[in-house]
């Protein structure tokens, strides 16, 4: 309860209103309960005073109507109108002739007038008839006496001491009014105003701070329990809020433990990110080497082969060549060098292995394949001898163990009048795939070159081991070199081309130009690696003796 | 039988009872760098007396690994306390003439194709 519930809201004055209204009308019921009592008790008093009174004149009045005598009838009539509240009396004797009259003169009441009439009108007239007793037991009448009272007179008594008691019933009433609004508040109110005071001063943080003191006197009363509920109401508040805050706290301390580690676990990640970046640096670094290094062992090995206009020059033999380098440039050679009077001196082969030191040693056979080739060194054992030796030698200084097959083809054509018909003349040496030749009209011939060499840079001396091959070459027929990149080329389930699958192809292309053949094997071989990346290079040479 | 060696398409298994290293599966190493686990192996299984190399099973063998073989043979050759016999495969197409240089780089192997 706030300051605006007090006043005319205030619970005392909704107490006081409705005690007076009560008492106040307890009070008109009282007063009209006394009036009407005191209204009864004034008409008997009135009656038995008249009785009285006209019992005391009676005998004068006798005497005076006995003895006709108006002075005594005048002096009896004047003393009846002694009491004020005779209005009239009059004396007539036994034959009705008045003796002696007296009226009152009319007073100005008009107020009371009806009312009083009202109430005592009834009894306002008296009359008794006048006996006097002769003899021993005989009576006789000799006149009447009546009175009339005044009922204003009667009444105005009446209306004082109703007034009087009126009055003092209201005050008794008010004064119980305003003990009983006193007590009630001293007993309820105020207990319940302080109480209220008190739960509106409570903090709403700390509501155990605030608990409310008992009333004195009231400790086992209602206003006892409503103080002890409230007390624990805002002890359990307290209690609540504590358990609240302590939870708050502990909820605070791990979102910062959180938000450490969380920090920490930042540090931790940027430094581990930076290090990854540096990684990553190096890796590409490495990546950009490495792929520089495929780039220059590509290049190393497609600016040493024979350019399209050495091979159209050639005559008498149509030559086509084709290599593809593998994603990792494998070692590959092949060259094809003309010489005087229609000669051509052809060299292919395969290094172990991939990258730049492959390309370097494929680099180093052709230089070494073409100085001997320009000294016009043909024996074949003496060129194998230094190139192994040369190669040999070179990749020891090298530290690398490398090696590679190799086969020289040596070409040139036959003189018409060299009465064996053929055309061209082919040596084969030194190991490597076998050569296929296909003859005009389909017939294949393969020549094995395994016991023709052994592979470069294995061992010092291949001077046993190598061995010539001739094959002549009549117009039509064809000789294709290959290495393994063809024949090992693997389809998706690992399954390799294959020599015979080469033969067939070219057996099937027999009348087609060098160039047709080398493009129907091209496509054939990619026809089976499908999207299979290529493992190895692919080197291929179709000579066609014109 | 243990297996000593195995990547993604090939192993290799020795059998110290008949001393018998078993190469199995298809070896497409690049360069005799790849290829130095199992040479490694191989030269250290027998520093003397008989030594077996079973290569039936070995589907496919690039350059580089006959390479491989070709070094380990002219180890064995100079080491000349070895017995080597190498078993092949006629079924397998590279093994046909790439078994031949073994031989002729040690020709005290014992060859078996069969």
């Amino acid at each position: 309860m706030t300051a605006g519930a007090t006043g005319t809201h205030g619970l005392t004055a909704k107490q006081a209103r409705v005690t007076v209204a009560v008492v106040v009308a307890l009070s008109v019921i009282l007063s009209l309960l006394e009036m009407y009592f005191d209204w009864h008790a004034m008409r008997d008093r009135v009656q038995a005073q008249m009785t009285q009174m006209l019992d005391t004149v009676s005998g004068s009045a006798v005497e005076a109507a006995y003895q006709l005598s108006p002075d005594l009838s005048t002096r009896v009539v004047d003393g009846l109108l002694g009491y004020d509240v005779v209005d009239a009396a009059q004396l007539k004797d036994n034959f009705g002739d008045r003796l002696a009259e007296r009226r009152r003169a009319p007073e100005t009441e008009t107020d009371h007038g009806g009312l009083a009439g009202w109430l005592f009108g009834d009894i306002a007239h008296y009359q008794r008839t006048l006996v006097r007793t002769v003899a021993a037991n005989g009576t006789t009448e000799v006149g009447r006496l009546e009175v009339i009272l005044s009922p204003q007179t009667v009444a105005r008594g009446f209306y004082d001491r109703a007034l009087i008691n009126a009055a003092l019933i209201l005050l008794q009433s008010l004064g119980i009014v305003l003990l009983v609004v006193g007590i009630f508040y001293a007993m309820i109110t105020r207990p319940l105003v302080r109480l209220a005071q008190v739960v509106s001063g409570v903090d709403p943080g700390h509501p155990g701070a605030g608990l409310v003191e008992m009333p004195p006197g009231h400790a086992s009363d209602e206003l006892g329990q409503l103080v002890g509920s409230l007390n624990a109401l805002l002890d359990a508040s307290q209690r609540g809020l504590d358990q609240r805050d302590l939870a708050e706290a502990g909820l605070t301390t791990l979102t910062h433990d959180l938000e450490r580690r969380v920090a920490d676990r930042t540090r931790e990640l940027s430094a581990a990110s930076a290090e990854i970046e540096a990684l990553n640096r190096i890796l590409k670094a490495e990546n950009v080497r490495l792929g520089t290094e495929l780039d220059v062992s590509r290049r190393i090995q497609q600016m040493v082969l024979p350019t399209l206009g050495e091979l159209a020059a050639i005559k008498g033999l149509d030559v086509a060549a084709h290599m593809e380098p593998a994603s990792e440039v494998g070692g590959d050679y092949y060259d094809i060098l003309s010489g005087a009077d229609g000669r051509v001196r052809i060299g292919i082969g395969d290094v172990t292995g991939h990258g730049l030191e492959s390309g370097v040693v494929m680099l180093m056979t052709q230089s070494a394949v073409r100085t001997l080739v320009t000294c016009d060194e043909s024996a074949a054992v003496r060129v194998h001898d230094v190139l192994n030796r040369t190669l040999f030698d070179n990749m020891r200084r090298m530290g690398n163990e490398k090696n590679l097959t190799l086969a020289l083809l040596d070409y040139h054509p036959l003189a018409q009048d060299c009465g064996t018909g053929a055309a061209g003349h082919l040596t084969v040496s030194g190991q490597h795939e076998s050569v296929i030749v296909v003859r005009r009209g389909g017939r294949l011939e393969l020549f094995d070159t395994i016991d023709l060499g052994l592979p470069l840079g294995l061992v010092d001396d291949v001077t046993p081991f190598i061995a010539e091959t001739t094959i002549l070459l009549d117009p039509g027929d064809t000789v294709i070199l290959y290495t393994d990149g063809i024949t090992e080329a693997a389809d998706s389930g690992n399954q390799l081309y294959g020599l015979e699958r080469l033969c067939d192809v070219c057996v099937a292309h027999w009348r087609a130009d060098s160039t047709a053949i080398k493009d129907a094997v091209v496509a054939d071989v990619k026809r089976h690696t499908g999207d299979q990346p290529l493992y190895d290079d692919v080197t291929l040479i179709v000579l066609k003796q014109g | 039988m243990e297996t000593v060696i195995v990547g993604e398409n090939y192993s290799v298994d020795w059998d110290a009872a008949t001393r018998t290293a078993a190469l199995k599966g298809i070896l497409r190493l690049n360069g005799l760098v790849e290829y130095a686990p199992i040479a490694r192996f191989l030269g250290d299984a027998v520093p003397a007396g008989s030594m077996t190399l079973d290569l039936r099973g070995l589907e496919f063998l690039n350059s580089s690994g006959i390479a491989m073989l070709s070094k380990l043979v002219i180890e064995v050759r100079n080491r000349k306390s070895v017995d080597l016999t190498v078993l092949g495969s006629k079924a397998i197409s590279w093994q046909g003439k790439s078994l031949i240089n073994l031989c002729k780089l040690m020709p005290a192997l014992r060859m078996e194709i069969a």
